[in-house]
């Protein structure tokens, strides 16, 4: 085992990796900008819903702008690897900020980016055709140790079998559902709309990307399968984003795939662009092995090993609850649960005082379009969103106003049914890790 | 694998890159295959041209009808062109309810339902713009001032005998004025009304048909989207929720239930406009009565039901309407505010059944029809 952390190899893969993703992820602030989001899901609410433990973070108002900008140039200069270790410390920093800003906003998609560019800071990325090893020689390395490159494909693997493992669940299998309800509204597509009016369509769908989830990873660590296995990955994303309104993500894992492939083959990438700009081969100009030193070796060694540890533990939290984890959710985010459900609520709140005085809430008044809906539907929020509405209307007369929630919940084309105890005053109810006990039961 | 090769190969994975990512944002425009019950566009036709532009054709008439009956009272106010012109603009009114739910498209564009039919009409505001003469019916705080509501009150409410509001319209010192409001109301819901009615007819029929698909501006979700927010907004709430206290505190408030004044058409209107929603759901042609394709039979063609029960979505909707048929035909008389006054569980249990049936437009149908809300990404959770 100490045989293989001290193994090295070309740094060329995390090199082409930190580049696509800098990439990437200067696109993806810039389309996310451009769509107007900053504005609509930033700015413009009234209210958010910040993560437990996490209230110290509020929004910004206009100066959220600055934080993307931020984000987005830090992406910039980490694909150009300008002042890397400063840059990837400013593009996670900023990147998590933004998420956890409001989590009706979470996507098990930026969620990977948060994580990946925690890793990106402790990596060596930069020593290699960049901006950084242009201007300084004796940063310059072309070897690091293999355990570098690993960790980002033990990431991505873990990823992939953990979204396959949570498809291995009766409704995905045995329903094909959600697929059989998402499915036929695309059956207008040009060329393959047809088929999703079948419904054996949404069962080799729902087979092909549980299975598909489950193996990838294997497939593309082993060099012979690998070509067929990166053709599946591009295949598969590109259906995804075709079928689905899921963003950049499909395109950010076929490139995130690309580390799997052999060095060689990432040096070609490389050679290939100096070829058509030769001032840069003095970026790469370096027979040397990066080195962390005894102490950062063992730093973040410590940090990866405890990275890692809990990666594995997360998407199984879920078990310590009691309940259907797609109906509670308790355990259900930061799981690569992904295309899992289709879930739509409604909720009417109840604001009520001990003086006789009560209103029925109209949510719109509140909440965003996109706020209502991810909270109609997460117990969390629900109870987060009471106690925003008991300050309100204390504000507004009401004497200890207590909030009650008649929620009614669809999951995966079930007919609707009442998540929450009618009866329960939720500005009395703490948030905690716990068990939310007034979630009714999901007795099928 | 030699060089050129894997060069080729990037090559390649650019295109195809650059393919996808240059796809159109939304597929809201291409062309389904036809005869399908699950295709949407043959639902959007039959919608299009069987039920919205017959209503809006029909109501056309009726208003037509209603501007010459004002006209002809205004031009000769007596108790008898008095009479005409509000049977005239209680049919109009009526028929009204049946297009009050196409609240998408242009007449969202138009905000047709505020110039049209925003109540409690605010008498102070009408007094005052009679006495001032040019008040700008475009401006916000004067949606409340015109329309049917407003015309209620001055054919039915601004005096308590006829012979006294035929008077103020002929003899009095403001009978000049109050013509004039009148000629005002009866141009500014032609010119609104027209304008989405034109937009329907020219291109907007088009443009609703082709757009099959099922992203947020997809004709679908626009318009399940525009119909569920009516049912919720302008059926529960406007015209149960509000007067009879439901919503807030208990507090009763009979002077806010659809035509106040006049007294004798409340019901119909509730239970016109009803009707017209259990219509459009079933794909009912307005003139032909014949139904088609529509979100009922969408739903049945996408075998919407309950996975543990088997009860289908859209049985289980319609069985929901004719629960609320039950409590409407309950209510005791066409003056509701006279039901919130002394029956108001009448108007309590019209507006609890609406909510239910809320709740399953809402979240059935719009799940089992995987109806888009939002811009956003998502990944499904």
């Amino acid at each position: 085992m100490s045989n293989y952390f001290n193994r090295t190899t070309s740094v060329a893969p995390l090199v082409v990796f930190r580049i696509g993703l800098g990439f990437m992820l200067f696109l993806g602030t810039i389309r996310f900008w451009l769509n107007g989001w900053i504005e609509g899901l930033y700015i413009s609410p009234k209210y958010f819903f910040p993560y437990y433990g996490f209230d110290f973070v509020v929004p910004l108002g206009n100066y959220t702008y600055a934080l993307f900008f931020i984000c987005g140039l830090s992406a910039l200069f980490v694909a150009l690897g300008f002042l890397y270790r400063l840059s990837s410390i400013t593009l996670f920093l900023s990147f998590t900020y933004i998420e956890l800003i409001d989590k009706t906003t979470y996507l098990n998609h930026y969620y990977f980016i948060t994580l990946i560019c925690f890793l990106m800071m402790f990596l060596p990325a930069h020593v290699y055709f960049s901006v950084d090893a242009y201007r300084k020689e004796h940063i310059r390395a072309n070897t690091v140790p293999q355990w570098c490159i690993d960790s980002i494909k033990l990431f991505v693997s873990t990823l992939y079998i953990c979204a396959g493992i949570a498809k291995i669940n009766p409704d995905w299998l045995l329903h094909a559902l959600p697929l059989k309800i998402w499915l036929p509204a695309r059956n207008d597509m040009p060329i393959i709309g047809f088929l999703f009016n079948y419904t054996w369509v949404f069962y080799l769908f729902s087979w092909f990307g549980c299975i598909y989830d489950l193996c990838i990873p294997f497939f593309l660590w082993n060099k012979r399968t690998r070509i067929v296995a990166y053709f599946f990955v591009v295949v598969f994303h590109v259906l995804t984003s075709m079928l689905f309104p899921i963003g950049m993500f499909p395109y950010i894992m076929i490139i995130t795939a690309l580390i799997f492939f052999s060095p060689t083959f990432h040096e070609r990438i490389i050679s290939f662009i100096i070829d058509l700009l030769p001032t840069l081969s003095k970026s790469v100009a370096s027979n040397k092995t990066y080195i962390y030193s005894n102490f950062k070796k063992r730093f973040v060694l410590g940090v990866f090993f405890a990275f890692f540890a809990i990666q594995f533990v997360m998407p199984f939290r879920y078990l310590l609850y009691p309940g259907q984890l797609f109906w509670t959710e308790e355990g259900y985010r930061f799981s690569w649960r992904v295309m899992l459900m289709e879930k739509a609520g409604y909720t009417q709140f109840t604001v009520k005082d001990g003086n006789g005085k009560y209103i029925i809430v109209n949510n719109e008044e509140f909440l965003t379009r996109q706020q209502e809906k991810m909270m109609s539907t997460q117990p969390d929020m629900m109870l987060q969103y009471a106690h925003i509405l008991a300050d309100y209307y204390e504000l507004q007369g009401f004497v200890n106003p207590s909030v009650y929630v008649d929620a009614y919940v669809a999951l995966n084309g079930r007919i609707g049914k009442s998540m929450v105890d009618t009866q329960v005053d939720l500005a009395k109810e703490k948030e905690s890790l716990g068990h939310k006990y007034w979630i009714i039961n999901y007795n099928e | 694998m030699s060089r050129l090769k894997r060069i080729l190969l990037l090559v390649c994975i650019a295109i195809i890159g650059c393919i996808v990512s240059c796809k159109p944002r939304t597929s809201d425009n291409t062309i389904p295959a036809k005869g399908n019950d699950s295709d949407r566009s043959l639902m959007l036709v039959n919608i299009a041209d069987n039920i919205i532009l017959p209503t809006y054709a029909n109501f056309d008439l009726k208003l037509t009808d209603m501007i010459s009956k004002s006209d002809a009272f205004r031009n000769a106010p007596t108790e008898v062109t008095l009479t005409e012109f509000r049977t005239a603009w209680a049919d109009a009114y009526i028929e009204w309810q049946k297009a009050a739910l196409f609240d998408f498209g242009p007449a969202t564009d138009y905000t047709l339902n505020s110039f049209l039919n925003l109540y409690p009409t605010n008498v102070s505001a009408i007094q005052a713009n009679i006495t001032a003469g040019n008040a700008n019916l475009e401006n916000f705080s004067f949606y409340s001032a015109q329309g049917f509501p407003a015309l209620d009150y001055l054919i039915n409410g601004i005096a308590t005998s006829d012979a006294d509001i035929v008077s103020l319209y002929d003899t009095d010192i403001d009978a000049a004025k109050r013509n004039a409001y009148l000629l005002k109301l009866t141009n500014q819901m032609r010119l609104k009304f027209d304008g989405v009615n034109n937009a329907w007819k020219n291109n907007y029929r088009n443009t609703f048909i082709a757009s099959t698909g099922n992203g947020v501006n997809a004709s679908t979700s626009v318009m399940v989207n525009g119909i569920v927010y009516y049912y919720e907004r302008f059926l529960r709430s406007g015209k149960f929720g509000i007067p009879s206290g439901a919503m807030v505190n208990g507090t009763l408030l009979p002077g806010n239930v659809e035509a106040y004044y006049s007294k004798a058409l409340a019901k119909t209107l509730a239970e016109t406009a009803h009707q017209s929603f259990v219509d459009f759901f079933n794909g009912k042609g307005v003139n032909t009565g014949i139904t088609g394709p529509s979100l009922f039979s969408y739903l049945n063609a996408l075998d919407a039901k309950d996975a543990t029960t088997s009860v289908l979505i859209s049985k289980e909707i319609t069985t929901q309407f004719d629960v609320v048929k039950t409590k409407l035909d309950a209510l005791t008389g066409e003056d509701l505010s006279n039901e919130v006054s002394t029956q108001n569980a009448n108007m309590i249990a019209v507006y609890n059944q609406m909510q239910i049936a809320t709740r399953m437009l809402k979240v059935d149908m719009c799940s089992a029809l995987s109806i888009t809300i939002t811009y956003t990404d998502n990944d499904g959770d």
